[in-house]
């Protein structure tokens, strides 16, 4: 009974919104939720869609077209070329699109390799699968970047891809050309897929350049899948709508996976997705300005706590991890399971009312670690350090 | 409310377009059909920038009552904010004084309801016409392929006599549409028929998509970066628009 899915386990990060929930005065900075509301765009797209009456009844399975040629013309914007009609899907957020990827591309037993810490989710979609996760430890030192030495060892006949999250959660670290480039290397001479999840790409702090994709390599195009998910970057992580492309080579596999598994993505969030690539784009520039205003904020009372955590600057997203520095805590009335991270994360729900994410959560190399969303109101943020500075005295 | 203060900001916009068209007369290009209109647009607007003309385009969704106009004032939409709009009517007058209007305007032309067209047309007089495609997207709101069919024969129509009309062979509906227009007619697609130009061969590469062109006993050789069949016919249609340009007696500026 349960084979399938007794290694599975609820994501720590729904498990620690659950426990807060018994705490009436809660500061929640674990669930990656966006504090604004969907643009009014958005809305007024799925109002008029709704008035017209076309939203009752299914879509082509890949998604509405209108969608997908809209997707076309972002996507080209972007330097990336993909046939709206054969090669993009428009999926139901980005994790069905994650699942539909690897039953597709993958056999029970094959392995993925995940750079860690990273999102909690991947694990047990590569687990429900029936392939194994290899994690592969970021060099924290280096800002958490890649050590490609370590990617290649980690690389055995069975493995099928690379799955990376680039900007990544939780370190808000967006990978270089050239890190990305040395990982297409490798694929390329290991016959590798390469599953980009790029949910956080609007958001770049440095404002340097637009955030480099392998899906804009055209000799890349049957090797890169690359998945965006409207979530973050328009505020509708409840409408659950996202999209991935590849080389229809691949996408006509990915398909039929995805077809069995949803039909097609609501088609109502669709409509809002098209109200997001038509008339959204200003909303994502202040959520990145207002973002911006929050990391700087958050990391400015961190560095009030430098005897209590070390961090390294988020360049994307919107999260920080910060590494607990300061060991010698009385954990005593404290049930958690064997980790440094969950004891703090669950003493500091019960001692400030403040919700974490433990770092391990997100992989070995998280250990240690803390992860805090500044998705939330400055005011938040604020009242959560007040909290926290009071218990450090 | 809503509908009453839509209702006049619709009718103010399109009396300033039309007195703003009347002072600067660029030539008009209207891009319709149920799909392909974007990257059409987007290759006529490409070719006429090579040329060294001014070109404006609308702007994504701005293809209807209110965002046509928009487009060709070259102002943004307040969208569903009444504050968001105040400053835009003031803008849209100001627009029929503003210099340097481009010499072309490359508009998509959406029609979604019955009678759509027709108020388009209202505004703009299009000297070029090119559709790609009649289908059932957007059906929901006729009663009938051949209700939505009339909006692009009016299009067909009020095409100038002295402009062209360039329309896919490949789909019947299109290529009846040349019956009721008195411009000159230019066929592209993929059958086989003389006159055309006419899509020989497509070679999917790893870094876009090579095709052969045939018209009149020459074949050329095409690449595009981009990938699917649309945007073949996108660029070939471009093709055909710039064979209109340079072979017949148009006046540019």
């Amino acid at each position: 009974m349960f084979e399938r899915t007794k290694d599975l386990r609820l994501s720590v990060i729904k498990q620690m919104e659950l426990r807060a929930s018994k705490f009436p005065d809660v500061i929640s900075l674990a669930q990656g939720v966006p504090s604004f509301d969907t643009p009014s765009g958005i809305k007024r797209r799925i109002e008029l869609a709704l008035q017209k009456g076309v939203v009752s009844k299914y879509s082509l399975s890949p998604g509405l077209l209108e969608l997908r040629e809209l997707i076309e013309v972002k996507l080209a914007e972007d330097n990336m070329f993909y046939d709206f009609e054969k090669e993009i899907i428009v999926t139901a957020g980005s994790i069905e699109g994650i699942t539909a990827t690897l039953f597709a591309i993958t056999n029970s037993g094959d392995e993925i390799i995940i750079p860690e810490p990273t999102y909690t989710s991947y694990r047990e979609v590569i687990t429900l699968c029936g392939c194994v996760p290899i994690f592969v430890g970021l060099n924290e030192e280096k800002g958490w970047s890649f050590e490609l030495e370590k990617f290649e060892k980690a690389i055995t006949p069975k493995t099928k891809a690379i799955f990376y999250c680039n900007p990544n959660n939780p370190t808000g670290t967006i990978y270089s050309r050239e890190q990305l480039l040395g990982l297409a290397e490798l694929a390329k001479k290991h016959n590798l897929f390469l599953i980009s999840d790029e949910v956080y790409k609007d958001f770049t702090f440095a404002r340097k350049e637009k955030i480099f994709s392998l899906a804009e390599i055209p000799e890349l195009r049957k090797r890169v899948i690359r998945l965006f998910s409207f979530s973050k970057s328009y505020a509708m992580t409840g409408y659950r709508v996202g999209y991935l492309h590849c080389d229809e080579s691949v996408t006509q596999e990915i398909l039929k996976v995805h077809d069995s598994l949803v039909t097609c993505a609501p088609v109502i969030s669709q409509y809002g997705a098209m109200g997001a690539l038509e008339m959204a784009q200003k909303d994502v520039i202040f959520f990145n300005d207002e973002y911006l205003k929050r990391r700087d904020l958050i990391c400015a009372r961190l560095d009030k706590l430098k005897n209590i955590f070390s961090y390294v600057r988020p360049e994307s997203a919107y999260y920080v991890f910060p590494k607990i520095i300061k060991k010698d805590f009385d954990f005593s009335s404290i049930e958690a399971p064997e980790s440094f991270s969950f004891k703090f994360a669950f003493w500091l729900l019960e001692k400030a009312q403040v919700a974490v994410v433990p770092g391990v959560a997100f992989g070995p190399s998280g250990e240690d670690h803390i992860r805090l969303s500044f998705g939330r109101t400055e005011a938040d943020i604020n009242r959560a350090f007040d909290r926290m500075e009071k218990i450090f005295k | 409310m809503k509908f009453f203060c839509k209702t006049i900001l619709k009718y103010y916009l399109k009396y300033v377009t039309k007195i703003v068209l009347a002072i600067h007369r660029p030539t008009v290009v209207a891009i319709s059909g149920s799909s392909n209109k974007t990257f059409i647009r987007d290759e006529i607007r490409k070719i006429l920038e090579i040329q060294g003309k001014t070109v404006r385009a609308n702007p994504k969704n701005f293809n209807t009552e209110i965002g046509l106009p928009l487009a060709i004032l070259n102002i943004p939409s307040g969208y569903n904010s009444y504050r968001a709009w105040l400053p835009i009517i003031g803008k849209a007058f100001w627009a029929i004084f503003q210099k340097n209007f481009p010499e072309f305007l490359v508009l998509e032309l959406g029609v979604s309801q019955k009678g759509d067209m027709r108020y388009l047309l209202s505004i703009i007089k299009p000297k070029i016409s090119i559709i790609c495609e009649i289908n059932q997207r957007y059906i929901e709101s006729f009663s009938g392929m051949d209700n939505l069919f009339l909006e692009y024969q009016y299009l067909a129509r009020q095409t100038l006599q002295s402009g062209a009309l360039i329309l896919n062979y490949d789909n019947a509906r299109v290529r009846n549409l040349s019956k009721k227009s008195r411009a000159q007619v230019e066929y592209f697609g993929k059958t086989k028929k003389t006159g055309i130009f006419q899509i020989e061969k497509i070679e999917k590469q790893e870094n876009g998509q090579k095709f052969w062109l045939r018209h009149e006993n020459e074949i050329q050789e095409f690449f595009t970066p981009r990938f699917g069949e649309h945007n073949i016919y996108a660029v070939t249609a471009g093709k055909v628009f710039e064979y209109i340009l340079n072979f017949t007696k148009y006046e540019i500026s």
